[in-house]
């Protein structure tokens, strides 16, 4: 056996785990999606009812979605631009800097539920410190219902979101900003530059590869987001906050209805798909030699 | 050399992982009823030897295990061949949980079941051994066992009933003069004097289990049916229908004359019981199972039952809301079912209920039991009246209960009635039963 062969054995148990533990459950859930099943009567085998349904006779799906993208837009946008911008602020190593990153970062580290549950308290119209401080300082106008009222639930929890993931962010535009030779930085101010075209032609174009892992990380995060939403709302008031992944596991656990959510999971899994691979090309796009 | 090190590497590697996966595969096996000998085999071995026979108990109520466990003691004591287990699962999750445990027979020798769909799921999957006849059957009120009953048989014994319906402040209610009004007319212009002395008339979670609570009491009289829900799942009936549409306005009307706290939506039932216990709130919507936290958080509170009536006083036919739950069943898959149905039987006597009802703050079903707290006796007088097996439960289609509950949140949001029970319409369109 030569080396460089065997060399692959050792992909072997990875493989099998991958096997095990994704291919295996995924094909298992493609199967599935072609029955009706309430999780304790036999299977019936329904063809392709389920993914009729999802596509032309499931309005909820529809909003799921619709919610998803209004979720994952919020986010994206605020989130890389609040990064970008605190990364340019704190990305030279000083000692407060470092103390501002740590700062910053500190909310990476909780669970969802726990974030979850510090927001649900801050948002909490009765006792919530937001409403509170907004009251004291006279701005209750500024007062708002932050996770009942269907119109602005959504937004509320992608704030939540954004708070939550910033400071991870920040450190991958901080490497990406050390990266950047101060050469350059030199050679345009001897040219003229002043510090917005230094930033357009200097600091972005450089910033842009670590942008673009920022922005499809951050959408696929913010598409797979379920414990947070599940924690703060569980998809209400009035499916205002339903995103994909909750309403498949409503779907599922409370209605009992494995077939139709293995069906919705499999469209989910094309969507983040699609996703993704708009996300590669996109990253391919801002590649810099 | 290089060779077989890395063909050693790669076995070594191997072994490593299958004995990683063979040793999680056995403790899961054994996870639930681990020390119980599964299978016919197993049991005939226990029996034979006369060695103790290991039951499971799978229910949901993570704050009963206490009290349970020290009724299983007593059983044990009693029964001593046989010890229980309890099992518990995430009420949410219950029915994913538990049905794979209950078919295969590792754990659940008895189980707890929730009237209505889950019921009717597990009857169908033939899990419940027939208790029709059984001695211990007799001791549970006849009346209140029947959620538990299909095609004339007792499947399952309901053990804890419920009154879902508003609590009241019975001090404020003193204080103002008031008393639980008969119709709608009465019912507003109650919730106007609280208003106007300061109170929350009624603190309403509608972030969470609000408007599925409320919406029994406010619908019991506009539509009498009791068959109402599988006729709106089977499409005999629509949301659209007057009685609903008026119930969802009767809600939009409680919300826009501002007798919910301020916005409801965004408060859940922790939040809400603490306004109710705090006296800042005259009613809470929930129902008679958050007495006995509402009476730890306030010692002073004296706490009644009432249900909003929303006809005129002559129509009204049913006085409040009931439900009979945490069913007590014996799997037909177990092979202890003797064992199982001596804590049943043990569960059902007089004493052990009313040790469960008096430590738990819950009503039981079982007859002549002595309740010792304030609130519980206060439930315990709506045995005697008119109350309705909570029509919520009735509905079998997870999607159509959202809709319905959805459609509240929506009135109570600002939609028009009309629209939100057309709203709610559609997504009972779109899951019609077959």
């Amino acid at each position: 056996m030569k080396p460089g062969k065997s060399l692959y054995l050792f992909v072997l148990p990875g493989l099998l785990i991958y096997l095990v533990f994704f291919v295996y459950p995924t094909l298992q859930g493609l199967v599935l999606s072609f029955s009706r099943w309430d999780g304790v009567s036999e299977k019936t085998w329904i063809g392709l009812d389920n993914y009729r349904r999802m596509l032309t006779g499931d309005d909820i799906f529809g909003k799921a979605f619709t919610n998803n993208l209004k979720f994952m837009l919020s986010v994206v946008v605020f989130q890389t631009f609040l990064s970008l911008t605190l990364a340019i602020l704190l990305f030279k190593n000083t000692r407060a800097n470092i103390f501002f990153r740590s700062l910053y970062f500190f909310p990476t580290i909780l669970s969802s539920v726990a974030v979850a549950f510090i927001w649900g308290f801050m948002y909490n119209p009765n006792v919530g410190v937001i409403n509170n401080v907004l009251g004291k300082a006279g701005l209750n106008v500024l007062a708002h219902n932050w996770l009942g009222d269907p119109k602005i639930a959504i937004y509320s929890i992608a704030f939540a979101q954004i708070w939550a993931h910033t400071g991870q962010m920040i450190v991958v535009f901080v490497a990406g900003l050390q990266a950047i030779p101060h050469d350059l930085y030199e050679a345009a101010h001897l040219d003229g530059a002043g510090r917005w075209q230094a930033f357009r032609n200097v600091t972005w174009p450089l910033v842009a590869p670590a942008a673009t892992i920022v922005a499809a990380y951050t959408t696929i995060q913010s598409f797979k987001a379920f414990d947070l939403i599940f924690a703060l709302t569980g998809g209400g008031p009035v499916y205002s906050t339903e995103i994909l992944s909750t309403y498949i596991y409503h779907t599922a656990f409370q209605g009992s209805e494995f077939g139709y959510a293995a069906a919705q999971s499999m469209g989910f899994m094309v969507i983040i798909a699609v996703i993704t691979f708009g996300q590669f090309k996109l990253l391919r796009g801002n590649r810099v030699y | 050399m290089k060779k077989w090190l890395n063909i050693s590497a790669f076995v070594l590697i191997l072994a490593l992982l299958l004995a990683g996966c063979g040793k999680s595969g056995s403790s899961e096996g054994g996870g639930a009823s681990n020390a119980a000998p599964s299978g016919e085999a197993g049991a005939k071995a226990s029996e034979d030897s006369g060695k103790k026979e290991k039951i499971s108990f799978v229910h949901w109520r993570g704050e009963d295990v206490k009290v349970f466990d020290e009724l299983i003691a007593e059983f044990t004591k009693q029964n001593p061949n046989i010890e229980v287990e309890q099992n518990v699962l995430p009420s949410e999750q219950y029915l994913a949980s538990a049905q794979a445990k209950l078919i295969d027979g590792t754990a659940g020798d008895v189980f707890a079941s929730f009237p209505g769909a889950q019921f009717e799921t597990f009857v169908k999957a033939n899990l419940y051994v027939d208790l029709t006849g059984a001695d211990f059957v007799s001791n549970y009120t006849d009346n209140l066992i029947q959620a538990g009953q299909k095609d004339g048989k007792q499947y399952a014994l309901p053990y804890q009933l419920v009154y879902n319906q508003p609590i009241y402040n019975k001090k404020i209610f003193e204080k103002l003069n008031l008393t639980p009004p008969k119709d709608w007319d009465g019912f507003l212009a109650l919730c106007e004097t609280l208003k106007k002395n300061g109170y929350i008339p009624i603190a309403f979670p509608g972030a969470d289990i609000g408007p599925g609570q409320f919406i029994n009491s406010m619908m019991m009289n506009n539509n009498t049916d009791e068959d109402i829900w599988n006729k709106v799942e089977t499409g005999q009936a629509k949301l659209t229908d007057e009685w609903f549409v008026k119930t969802l306005s009767q809600i939009k009307e409680l919300n826009d004359k501002g007798y919910f706290q301020p916005d409801s939506l965004g408060t859940n039932k922790d939040i809400a019981g603490s306004l109710f216990s705090q006296e800042k709130a005259a009613m809470l919507a929930t129902g008679s199972y958050m007495m006995a936290s509402n009476k730890q958080q306030n010692p002073n509170l004296e706490q009644g039952l009432l249900a909003p009536i929303t006809v005129p006083a002559d129509q009204a036919v049913f006085e409040g809301i009931h439900t009979t739950t945490f069913m007590l069943g014996v799997n037909a898959h177990s092979k202890k079912q003797d064992a199982a149905k001596k804590f049943v039987a043990f569960l059902s006597q007089k004493e052990n209920a009313e040790k469960y009802a008096n430590e738990t703050g819950q009503l039981v079903t079982v007859k002549d039991v002595q309740y010792n707290t304030p609130e519980l006796a206060e439930s315990a007088k709506w045995t005697d009246k008119h109350t309705r097996f909570q029509p919520r439960y009735l509905i079998t289609v997870a999607a159509i209960e959202k809709a319905v509950t959805s459609a509240v949140q929506n009135v109570i949001a600002g939609a028009d009635p009309a629209k939100a029970a057309a709203d709610a319409q559609k997504v009972v369109d779109q899951n019609l039963k077959k």
